[in-house]
């Protein structure tokens, strides 16, 4: 067709352009190297030995010069290294795997619901037609206590969901790393709905037996998001003390927070949030520099909070009935867009090449002094990043992510498929998400992950990895029995 | 009798949950049911397993570990049974089938005070139905569960396992090859008897010149004619065992000289002659016999295998000659005997025949006004075996409702007792059972008394 032609051959000239441009910029440095490295050997050699033996010996050095100018090398060379943060390095980490029998078919969880909620069909309608857009599969996970009809969501059940999730991923990372419990240094636990005394992590030390002197802190309310805030502050801490391992869990509680009342705004978390957890294991010990998975490189944190839309926009409260449930407002997907802008603007010029900054600089300019009806250019991300791991919250969050960020299906193929698998595990997401890419054999030594989370407040927190060794396949982890069958093909809609 | 009072703080229901399979299963199948199946729309089986543990002494939490075993092992045996865990629907043609969507079965746990000995020796029907739970199904059937298992802990040591099942799914050996399909995996190892799930035998490649069995036909038929009664009447159920002696002894009083030499009766037959004899003349009739029907399960006679899951159950009226003299006991047999071998293959592929061909109009409900005798004597409960529990105590079943004169189970007894021993749980009025227990043509072959009225 004959419109089509020329935009064809238009954007594949302009495809090579831009691989030209972005070869240019980027390697600028070398570029303009090279000739003034040619031009001085050439010099050189037209020079010849004898001439250059002259050259030295007209040059008077004495001792006092000579030992100072090596003091001030070493000087500068000393203070250099001292300032430079620690690398944290991220040892392994392990999932928790929930258990079969606590698998929720979609016909399980929808009868239940009308078993719950006899006296509101249009609530139980309302739950249907979320469950068959969520891009759920069915074998999720609720834990024990919600299987009960009706729920049972007592302290001690939730105790016991927390104790079931947290020790299985300790113990399996424990094992997977060798790490000896009495070697903890920094315990952090996060998990946002539940809060008991003592706290989640008093219960781990409790556990383990972990050494008196730990630094243990324990994070509560922070959303989805939590998982990256305490990666934030384990690589504050480990900064501050050398030689040290920490272990962070990041965990969502389901059990406690259980909506069973009516209003439709709350009814949605019951829908997404699923069982699960995980435990990493950050060093700054030179000694784990060959077995370490991951290095870390950005965390970048920002907080929408002082907006008031914002800060409503995920809010616990009490419905009609005085039944306490999460209340997801409609603005959420702008709110989330803006954080993510907001996210990026920052992260870019850390993460970018030189090719993209500029085009956005220019851009940015252009838009500022010549036009500003000019497009915002929006910087490819994909040319930092070979991976992307997007909090599964739901659907639309990863549908809005590619389409912002122009990312192809395979790029969000992980957060799709761990949705499906697994559901919404809040904080945890991610960790799932980096196990599926490291399970279907995609992650190579150099490849860098950007892990992005919200959370209510309004957050978005995320985090840039490199990948410090290719890691082989089969590994053990939550997809070990059902990696096989990914990705699968999502419906729009679920009949049910 | 115990008061409802007392009845009512025995057993304490704790709660209610689903339990669903451990694979999921793909979406889009569903499961039609036979002709057969449908006879038995209007009806429900209960059955209660008790057992005693095989450890002298339970730790604290130990029956929370072994109650966790026996639903885990519950979700992995529900992998091969989609039917169970789907939801009924109705087709195009309003009639039910089954959507295999997953949705699970219904385990509800209680708590019941003293011990299982304690239980098994005060126990009436009333009693026994608080340790099976059942629902009737709701006005939206598609959040009903078709299946329910009850799991009884005795605070004093022993467990009692209840389930109960809608019979258009489901009848007798089924119901027993899927509590003996639990037990397998329970003990880790594969189901013995692996359900099959496949239409009855085709009727289609028949060449039927012969003449088709008309009884059999008309007594269906006749069912669909007669209106379904709704009797309000208060029935009791009694259970009695027969030893394997008694049994044999019962067999051959029965026995009769017939044209080519004896002629023995199977247990089955004695048995039901006795208790139809017995009830008629409790009832009133001196000389003659009530109205009558048998009910067997003609797997065997299909040529299928144990493991056909769905109904293979076929009632058929045994017809008495108004008055008899004689030994009325002995008659009975006899006219027992004749009806039972005239439920062959080709008769048994007749009716289903003739079931097909009039789907419009079968019956609902076949088990109607007669007092009626079941032989689910094919089965062994007792070789379902759960791990930590040792072989069962005692296995109780009943086919609800009853609508009509009466209704004899006759069930195998344990297998110490010998092949031959049976149970008999019979479904009387009130006044009617206590009769039973004193009369002589039962009480000469010296039943154990299991449950009282």
């Amino acid at each position: 067709m004959p419109p089509m032609l020329p935009d064809f051959s238009n954007s594949v000239k302009l495809k090579y352009v831009k691989l030209g441009y972005q070869y240019l910029v980027n390697h600028i440095i070398t570029l303009t190297l090279v000739p003034i490295m040619l031009g001085v050997s050439i010099e050189i050699l037209r020079l010849g030995p004898q001439e250059i033996l002259n050259l030295w010996n007209s040059l008077h050095f004495n001792l006092v010069q000579i030992l100072c100018s090596a003091f001030l090398i070493i000087f500068v060379a000393t203070v250099y290294f001292m300032s430079k943060p620690r690398t944290i390095y991220l040892v392994d980490y392990a999932c928790f795997k929930p258990p079969v029998t606590c698998r929720v078919p979609f016909a399980t969880f929808m009868g239940h619901s009308r078993l719950i909620l006899k006296n509101n069909p249009k609530s139980v309608e309302f739950q249907m037609r979320i469950l068959e857009r969520s891009g759920l599969g069915e074998e999720t996970c609720l834990p024990p206590a919600i299987h009960y009809i009706p729920p049972k969501p007592t302290m001690e059940a939730a105790r016991g969901e927390a104790e079931l999730v947290i020790f299985s991923a300790m113990d399996s990372l424990f094992k997977k790393t060798g790490l000896k419990p009495k070697d903890i240094d920094i315990l952090i636990v996060n998990c946002s709905l539940f809060s008991p005394t003592p706290s989640l992590s008093a219960m781990v030390i409790n556990k383990y037996k972990l050494r008196s002197n730990i630094k243990s802190f324990n994070l509560s309310g922070m959303g989805c998001s939590a998982g990256l805030i305490s990666i934030d502050l384990a690589r504050d801490l480990l900064q501050v003390h050398p030689n040290s391992n920490a272990v962070v869990v990041s965990t969502e509680i389901i059990t406690p927070n259980y909506y069973q009342g009516n209003e439709r705004a709350m009814l949605l978390p019951n829908c997404l949030f699923r069982m699960g957890g995980a435990a990493i294991l950050l060093s700054n010990r030179r000694s784990e520099r060959r077995r370490a998975k991951y290095r870390l490189v950005h965390v970048v944190r920002t907080h929408k909070g002082a907006d008031d839309k914002a800060y409503r926009c995920v809010f616990e409260e009490e419905d009609k009935e005085g039944k306490v449930g999460i209340s997801l407002s409609k603005d959420l997907m702008a709110i989330a867009g803006e954080a993510l802008k907001l996210n990026i603007t920052t992260m870019g010029p850390l993460v970018l090449p030189a090719s993209e900054q500029l085009l956005f600089l220019l851009t940015l300019i252009g838009r500022k002094i010549f036009n500003p009806k000019w497009k915002p250019y929006i910087p490819d991300f994909k040319q930092a990043f070979e991976h992307f791991c997007i909090h599964a919250g739901g659907r639309a969050v990863i549908d809005e992510l590619q389409k912002n960020l122009q990312l192809s299906t395979e790029h969000v193929e992980a957060s799709r498929m761990t949705l499906h698998r697994f559901g919404n595990t809040s904080s945890s997401s991610l960790w799932y998400e980096l196990n599926y890419i490291e399970s279907k054999g995609r992650m190579k030594k150099g490849d860098r992950v950007w892990q992005i989370a919200f959370g209510s407040g309004f957050k978005c927190n995320s985090a840039v990895w490199k990948c410090n060794k290719t890691i082989k396949t089969p590994i053990d982890g939550p997809w070990t029995d059902c990696i096989d069958r990914y990705p699968v093909h999502i419906p729009e809609i679920v009949k049910l | 009798m115990a008061t409802n009072n007392d009845n009512n703080n025995i057993v304490s229901y704790i709660c209610k949950r689903t339990v669903v399979s451990t694979k999921p299963i793909e979406p889009g199948k569903y499961m039609t049911f036979s002709v057969l199946d449908r006879c038995m729309e209007k009806n429900h089986i209960r059955m209660v397993y008790y057992y005693q543990s095989s450890s002298t002494s339970l730790g604290e939490g130990e029956f929370g570990k072994m109650t966790k075993n026996l639903k885990e092992t519950l979700s992995e045996m529900l992998n091969y049974y989609p039917m169970v865990t789907g939801r009924l629907v109705r087709d195009s043609e309003e009639k039910w089938k089954v959507k295999c969507n997953d949705a699970g079965v219904r385990v509800v746990e209680a708590k019941a005070k003293g011990s299982v000995e304690e239980w098994l020796k005060n126990v009436d029907s009333e009693k026994e139905h608080m340790l099976v739970y059942w629902e009737d199904m709701y006005h939206k059937p598609y959040y009903w569960s078709t299946f329910y298992v009850q799991i009884t802990e005795f605070e004093e040591g022993g467990l009692a396992i209840g389930l109960s099942c809608f019979h258009l799914l489901a009848d007798y050996t089924s119901a027993t090859n899927f509590l003996k399909a639990w037990s397998d995996i329970s003990l880790g190892n594969k189901i013995t008897v692996l359900p099959l799930f496949h239409p009855l035998p085709s009727t289609r490649k028949r060449i039927s010149n012969h003449h088709p069995y008309f009884e059999l036909i008309n007594h269906y038929k006749s069912s669909i004619e007669r209106p379904i009664p709704i009797k309000e009447e208060k029935y009791t159920i009694i259970s009695l065992g027969f030893s394997h002696q008694m049994v044999n002894a019962c067999i051959s009083k029965a026995q009769f000289n017939g044209p080519s030499g004896p002629i023995t009766m199977t247990p089955f037959e004695a048995l039901a002659g006795l208790f139809w004899a017995s009830i008629s003349n409790i009832k009133g009739l001196q000389n003659g016999l009530i109205d009558m029907s048998i009910c067997l399960d003609a797997r065997k006679v299909l040529g299928l295998d144990y493991g056909f899951f769905g109904n293979t159950m076929i009632y058929n009226k045994v017809h008495s000659n108004g008055n008899l003299e004689g030994n009325i006991f002995v008659q009975a047999t006899r006219y027992i005997g004749e009806v039972v071998a005239k439920m062959d293959n080709e008769g048994i592929m007749d009716l289903i025949e003739w079931l097909e061909k009039n789907e419009m109009n079968s019956p609902k409900m076949i088990n109607g006004p007669d007092l009626i005798c079941v032989s689910l004597e094919n089965v062994d409960p007792y070789l379902s075996v759960f791990q930590d529990w040792l072989k069962p105590l005692r296995v109780s079943c009943y086919i609800e409702p009853v609508l009509g004169e009466g209704q004899v189970l006759i069930l195998p007894g344990t297998p110490e007792e010998g092949p031959l021993s049976r149970v008999v749980m019979v479904t009387l009025k009130e006044d009617e059972a206590i009769k039973l227990f004193e009369d002589d043509l039962i009480s000469q072959f010296s039943p154990t008394i299991f449950m009282k009225c």
